[in-house]
């Protein structure tokens, strides 16, 4: 049955990802300008411009490029970048994980805070304090990210200075890097200047994702909180002797959370959108960054593979909550 | 016991009312800015002087008077250049969130009232959208539309029209479910006006609150597809161009990036608290 | 031996915020050994006197005046830390509904083990040991394999008698049944009901039961406290009660009860303008103190 459930996903997700593929590669090909020209020094004659534009495959028609293209990418070759002449898979590969770390430390964020919040907000139930938290979180939850990282770039980055609000990390730090997990490296190789220049950097943007999300969490969470703490297993405990936040913690939470799984789930993968703005707004070295400026430079080849992998990273997030979701729940586990 | 709520919704209400009332007067104070700009605004938003760059704001010193929020780099009128801001924001706004919500909700009732083939085909394509992230696809399409406004309508018709067809389609199900639906149909009405009488009312409170919340939605992807330099024009002043002139010029005139990100920030808080409140006062369930 | 009640409540009024008082001036006692059933149709307040006592009215619900005395400690002069140890000391609570009674992600084994050691101190070996001992009373066989279950793998009456064993398994003085075998079918009812009769007999533990249903009253009960609106119409010994009944709403209580050896008896419920015209006298002696 699990298995069944589990094929059925995989290929409807294949399905998505072809549609995805199919819907970039028309849309990145009916851009009016001609980006071959875009690339050439003025006075680059006639026949320049038609040896490259062969030399990348735009001569082809529209179904026969996108086949060549799609018989690439299954083998792995997304082509090559048109302005930075580099093969796109090397380009973003070098870009992808400065994104997955600023995504799950924006993730962990939204969790401990929305989180916390959704405690407090249980355990002072039917006080002012509860109604304070939620019209806090219900205004938190309507401002996007991108202002989010506005007010941090002019609170923290110029009125009250104490981050910085461009890069990855401090250029002055010396460090040889093997891969671009620069967090996980640092830790690992027990760099903690590195580590702590990162997560420095990393700390505004991160959290300018982190807050939109964790007043979502913080409600729907507190939400399923409170239902659960009406439930006599809850009853119990109290009359066991456990205090009301023990009781929370131990008998409420975990029951809560199921729930609201799915919904973070959903809520990542928009979050990850969102590190395309909010890169740029930090000069963040992302892959986010990087999709602006080859949209800008008509950068075909990059933008395709961007979207690509962007897609199937949100599709993957979404078959895994699906999947934890059955593994967490013992009803569902042996059923 | 079961009635031990009942003293805790006229408390809440009035809170309500004055959540529903303060974004209500926000949003009618920028109707009005936007649409006397020419009268209200102090200069030109568009005249440079570079003898008076970088005014700092009234409450500072150094200030000229008359320059009630400051001058940018190039000594334009930051309020005058926020007033005309406006005009183009809620232009976008009204525009993009009417069309976003037509196109969704009806592709949304269509999948949802009609099921089969229909259903399949629009839930798949909301499926691939949603595999997008939205920002870079809106700065894709600007792209490829080339800059200006309707490109900028455009594009947030095409990646939102989503979250309507996802909301409205699920709804539909829930009501084409119910009983009154399959009195309706049996009593030989036409399946189209079944949907336009029967379902099309009680979806209409969440395409209301849908809508004023696209409409917040609608200034932010305008702001956002402006600060990477890729919306109306250069020339015209919008929020989204300010901020980007002011993040560039932050250490110099802080002032150019706050006060349109306060103006963005309100908008975007207005139209949220509005929808919760339009919704909260049509839905006849929670009545 | 002073007879000193386990249980003894003062005048206890339970206010709604926002005023309006759910119980009003109830006062009973719960002797050592001795079963009180408290008996009344829904919404008459029966289940706020024990959670009043075990201290888990909902946040909106506070007792405002009265006095708790549970084995000599008053409960309501207390700090909610001392009282919740108190209370877990001496008080434990079979609940009404097997289903929302267990956590559905946690294994037996803890849900009774667990409890144990933090009321008692005990070890864990201890406690374990203990939590055996009264799977083994309360008839369920296999005792490893249930403590390694999930709740949602046991049937309703199983998790029942898991309740019945976790309320008696730290050897409290007074155990609160609410309502605890309304959620049963017919058949396992009964089986329950001899249990909890059987291990209170056994150690002399004395009950709040809390049903609305007379015919339980009947089977289990020493003594009853017939409530309405809030208020107690009638405390007297349960024989007493069916013999000769003092207050015209418990005699229509009884009439509406469908009796096992009678079913050919029609169901008559309690008359409506009888539930008036008390309403009407309540309303009247408010207004007139």
């Amino acid at each position: 049955m699990f298995a069944r459930t589990l094929l059925f996903r995989l290929s409807t997700a294949l399905v998505t990802l072809f549609g995805v593929a199919v819907v970039v590669f028309v849309l990145v090909r009916v851009a009016p300008g001609n980006p071959i020209a875009m690339m050439l020094p003025p006075g680059a004659t006639e026949e320049d411009i038609a040896r490259l534009t062969a030399l990348y495959g735009f001569d082809k028609s529209l179904p026969e490029q996108f086949v060549i293209w799609l018989g690439g990418v299954l083998q792995g070759d997304f082509g090559t970048s048109i302005t930075l002449r580099q093969p796109v898979d090397q380009l973003v590969l070098s870009r992808l994980p400065a994104t997955l770390e600023l995504s799950v430390m924006a993730l962990f964020i939204a969790l401990a805070l929305g989180g916390a919040v959704a405690v407090i907000g249980a355990r002072r139930r039917g006080t002012g304090t509860e109604l304070g938290l939620d019209l806090g979180s219900a205004a938190v939850l309507s401002i996007p990210d991108f202002l989010w990282g506005l007010l941090f770039v002019l609170l923290f980055g110029v009125l009250w200075p104490v981050l910085s609000i461009s890069g990855r990390i401090d250029p002055r730090i010396e460090f040889e890097f093997a891969t671009r997990f620069y967090v996980v490296e640092g830790i690992l190789r027990g760099r903690f200047d590195v580590v702590g220049s990162t997560l420095a950097h990393m700390l505004m943007p991160a959290m300018a994702l982190a807050l939109p999300l964790a007043a979502m969490i913080a409600q729907v969470l507190k939400q399923n909180l409170k239902e659960v703490l009406r439930l006599d297993y809850t009853n119990l405990s109290r009359v066991h002797g456990f205090s009301e936040t023990a009781v929370i913690l131990r008998d409420a939470l975990q029951n809560a959370a199921l729930p609201t799984l799915t919904l973070v789930g959903v809520q990542f993968t928009f979050l990850i959108g969102g590190t395309v703005i909010v890169e740029r707004l930090f000069a963040y070295e992302g892959l986010g960054n990087m999709a602006i400026d080859a949209v800008i430079n008509r950068d075909l080849p990059l933008i395709q593979g961007i979207v690509l992998v962007f897609a199937v990273l949100f599709i993957a997030i979404n078959l895994a909550v699906d999947l934890s979701y059955a593994l967490l729940n013992p009803r569902l586990r042996n059923g | 016991m079961a009635d031990t709520t009942l003293t805790a919704p006229r408390s809440r209400n009035r809170g309500l009312n004055l959540r529903f009332w303060l974004p209500l007067f926000w949003v009618v104070l920028l109707i009005l800015a936007a649409v006397f700009a020419p009268w209200v605004a102090p200069r030109d938003p568009l005249a440079q002087d570079l003898f008076l760059e970088r005014l700092p704001p009234f409450f500072m010193k150094g200030t000229e008077p008359g320059y009630w929020l400051g001058t940018d780099s190039l000594g334009r009128d930051v309020l005058s250049r926020m007033i005309y801001g406006a005009r183009i924001a809620l232009i976008v706004s009204f525009t993009a969130a009417t069309l976003t919500c037509i196109f969704g909700s009806v592709l949304g009732l269509v999948a949802g009232y009609f099921g089969g083939w229909w259903d399949t085909v629009i839930s798949r394509l909301v499926d691939i959208w949603m595999s997008f992230p939205p920002v870079l696809f809106a700065v894709l399409l600007v792209a490829v539309m080339g800059t200006g406004l309707w490109s900028v309508i455009a594009a947030i018709v095409l990646i939102d029209w989503t979250r309507f067809a996802r909301v409205i389609r699920a709804e539909t199900l829930v009501q084409a479910r119910m009983d009154y639906v399959d009195s309706a149909r049996i009593g030989g009405a036409r399946r189209i006006s079944t949907l336009v009488s029967e379902i099309l009312p009680n979806v209409l409170p969440s395409i209301i609150a849908l809508l004023t919340l696209e409409m917040g939605i609608a200034v932010i992807v305008e702001a956002i597809l402006s600060f990477v330099n890729l919306s109306i024009s250069s020339d015209d002043p919008t929020w989204g161009s300010m901020i980007a002139e002011g993040r560039g010029a932050i250490y110099f005139a802080w002032w150019v990036l706050l006060f349109p990100l306060i103006a963005l920030f309100l908008t975007v808080l207005s139209f949220s608290q509005l929808g919760e409140g339009m919704k909260q006062r049509f839905d006849p369930v929670l009545q | 031996m002073t007879d000193r009640p386990t249980l003894d409540i003062l005048q206890l009024t339970v206010t709604l915020r926002g005023g309006r008082k759910l119980l009003r001036d109830v006062s009973l006692k719960v002797q050592p050994g001795e079963v009180r059933a408290l008996v009344g149709e829904s919404g008459a307040g029966k289940s706020m006197i024990g959670k009043a006592v075990l201290g888990i009215l909902p946040p909106n619900i506070k007792p405002t005046e009265g006095e708790i005395l549970l084995d000599t400690h008053h409960l309501n002069a207390m700090t909610p830390v001392t009282r919740r140890r108190t209370v877990s000391k001496i008080a434990s609570l079979i609940p009404q509904d097997p289903l929302t009674a267990l956590n559905p992600v946690r294994k037996i084994g803890p849900q009774i083990v667990d409890p144990l050691i933090h009321i008692h101190g005990w070890s864990r070996d201890k406690a374990r040991e203990r939590a055996r001992e009264l799977l083994d009373r309360v008839q369920i066989r296999n005792t490893d394999r249930v403590l390694q279950s999930y709740p949602h793998e046991l049937s309703g009456g199983m998790r029942q008698r898991v309740l019945i064993a976790s309320a008696f398994a730290p050897s409290p003085r007074l155990i609160v049944a609410d309502e605890p075998t309304t959620a049963l079918d017919v058949t396992v009812q009964k089986q329950i009901l001899r249990l909890i009769r059987e291990l209170q007999q056994e150690t002399g533990t004395a009950v709040l039961f809390v049903t609305h249903d007379m015919g339980v009253v009947a089977k289990i009960s020493q003594r009853v406290s017939v409530l309405f609106a809030g208020r107690v119409m009638e405390d007297a010994a349960t024989e007493d009660v069916f013999r000769n009944p003092q207050h015209p709403y418990t005699e229509a209580l009884i009439a509406a009860t469908p009796s096992y050896s009678d079913l050919n008896r029609s169901f008559s419920p309690v008359p409506p303008a009888l539930i008036a015209d008390l309403h009407a006298k309540i309303a009247a002696e408010e207004a007139a103190s």
